[in-house]
């Protein structure tokens, strides 16, 4: 028997409470008897469900014809004989034939609808993913790359080795990976296509080889488990609501050995001065607004805590502060600007912040400008860094 | 995506990607056979597409699909031949494998009707009514869902070769 052999191919399970069945992995099968207990788990669903019945294919990386058919003619027949019952299935933009292929249903049966999961799954999300933060993104790396290139080889990073960068965003840390450290290979995702084709344009007009652009989610990616030594997510985790998951997904397609490294801030952590209280005033209130769309900007030194309880050994933890001293002061501003956009922009108009507080809040960026464009000014932006290693 | 080419009479010149051959006693001693060789080959060829993982995804589902058609010949003897190559956003499988000639005058039929709104109307119709997928409807559903355009070539002796073009790159994000 082969290891292949061993793999579990797919999992079909019910949740009761919230009348959802799903179905993961590769659904091959040469006889429909293979799909016996599965079968038998969504006919039992249908026969307790009331009002909607959620089919998840999320996670359903294949499924043959033999099997597609089989599923879908439970479904088809079910909505026939109780046409009080509706379908709901939640497919994932990800998996590109699911959508393509589930949603061939609808035209067969009005009470079957089809839905795209992802979007949804991340509450705040569109805020970083879309338009205004890839200024902010690219002015960023710029400047936490001064500090991370003499910080990656003590997390792993070296040349010659497969990596992959999850929720890579626009791909300037994979091009200034590739550059400095030649690792072998570099797998680039990201759930944002705008900034992926943004990626994918400068590889082709700079000529750059060997980083591969991939669209997926990072809590649920099409990688094949334990292939990469180093997999890198940086300022991610802390803009989902559920880091949990990601780390999960970082740690299976890590090698058994390889390392997975991650960045996160604290921003209640930022500072400047002069006008150090109204700077403070303005990031502790930015780190409410972020918790106000699920996503926790404090969560750099809870890195420790989230990489041992995903089960990761030999946590290596560190810290460095960007500051106006980096190179140009003007980059730092520059930043500071591009958040003040986006937080005191579309994000407090979202939360249905009034004129006077959103001055107040605008002001401490300012003021954070202010003291990094002054001569005799200092400002800073801490990140975390952390890694662990995934178990031999 | 590298250049294209054409050749004198402007036909597209697809550039071999890779071959897998094997004798068809070998191949249809295992279902998995169909599963190995699909995610293999998809991965191999789908690296410097634009969203690899994507395309092998997508190349790996409908290469699959082809796969389980050729192990449920009922000709016994002879090769199975798996070729893959490229022209520009396409690319083409061909698929040879023993049949009987009953077999083979199915399949010229089949491959005959694959065409427009009336294809589709046929797929959804088996979804709807079929047990199970027939031949001709796994084919259909190439069409239907990857776009594929499907054809039937010469081959040797008792054996047919099933040419695929998908054009996968177009139905990438």
């Amino acid at each position: 028997m082969s290891p292949y052999d061993l793999l579990p191919r797919f999992k079909a399970q019910y949740d009761a409470n919230n009348q959802e069945f799903s179905i993961s992995g590769v659904v091959r099968p040469q006889a429909i008897d293979e799909l016996g207990p599965s079968i038998a788990l969504l006919r039992d669903a249908i026969g307790h469900v009331r009002g909607v019945l959620y089919v998840n294919v999320r996670r359903l990386t294949q499924m043959n014809n033999a099997a597609f058919h089989s599923f879908s003619r439970i479904i088809i027949d079910a909505c026939r004989a109780r046409p009080d019952l509706k379908f709901v299935v939640i497919t994932s933009s990800v998996v590109g034939w699911t959508s393509r292929k589930f949603g061939r249903l609808s035209a067969i049966e009005p009470n079957i609808t089809v839905e795209e999961y992802d979007t949804e799954f991340y509450p705040g999300q569109g805020f970083l993913e879309e338009g205004g933060f890839v200024p902010i993104l690219r002015t960023q790396t710029k400047l936490t790359w001064r500090h991370e290139r003499a910080i990656l080889p003590r997390h792993g990073m070296r040349s010659g080795i497969v990596m992959a960068d999850i929720c890579c965003g626009i791909g300037d840390f994979a091009v200034l990976a590739q550059k400095e450290f030649q690792p072998s290979r570099i797998v680039a995702l990201d759930h944002s296509i705008s900034s992926l084709n943004y990626a994918r344009r400068v590889m082709r007009e700079f000529d750059i080889r060997g980083i591969e652009y991939t669209y997926g989610d990072a809590s649920e990616m099409l990688l094949d488990e334990a292939q990469f030594d180093l997999v890198t997510c940086r300022h991610s985790l802390q803009i989902f609501n559920r880091p949990e998951l990601i780390l999960k997904e970082l740690y299976r397609i890590c090698k058994p050995g390889g390392r997975v490294y991650i960045t996160n801030e604290k921003n209640s952590h930022c500072l400047g001065e002069p006008r150090a209280e109204s700077i403070r005033w303005t990031y502790n209130e930015v780190a409410k607004l972020f918790g106000h769309f699920e996503m926790d900007v404090e969560l750099g030194p809870k890195s420790r805590r989230y990489l041992i309880e995903a089960g990761f050994e030999d946590i290596r933890v560190e810290t460095f502060m960007v500051t106006n001293l980096d190179g140009d002061p003007q980059d730092f501003a520059d930043v500071i600007a591009a958040w003040a956009d986006v937080y005191a922009g579309e994000m407090a108009t979202r939360r249905g912040d009034g004129p006077e507080f959103v001055a107040r809040f605008r002001q401490g960026f300012e003021d954070h400008i202010f003291a990094a464009l002054h001569p005799k000014g200092y400002t800073g932006w801490p990140i975390w860094v952390a890694s662990g290693r995934r178990p031999q | 995506m590298g250049p294209v080419h054409h050749d004198l009479a402007g036909e597209p010149i697809f550039e071999p990607m890779i071959q897998i051959d094997m004798e068809i006693k070998a191949f249809v001693s295992a279902w998995k056979h169909c599963d190995y060789v699909s995610t293999y080959v998809a991965r191999m060829i789908s690296q410097n597409r634009s969203d690899s993982v994507h395309h092998s995804n997508l190349f790996s589902s409908a290469f699959n699909e082809l796969l389980e058609v050729a192990f449920r010949t009922r000709h016994a003897d002879g090769e199975l031949a798996c070729r893959v190559s490229r022209h520009g956003a396409t690319d083409r499988i061909e698929l040879t494998f023993p049949c009987v000639p009953e077999e083979r005058q199915f399949y010229e039929e089949a491959v005959s009707q694959f065409a427009g709104m009336e294809a589709r109307e046929r797929y959804l119709n088996s979804v709807s009514g079929d047990l199970a997928p027939s031949r001709e409807v796994v084919l259909l559903e190439l069409a239907v869902d990857y776009n594929a355009t499907l054809w039937i070539d010469d081959a040797d002796g008792d054996a047919i070769k099933l040419v695929v073009d998908l054009p996968l790159e177009g139905l990438q994000h």
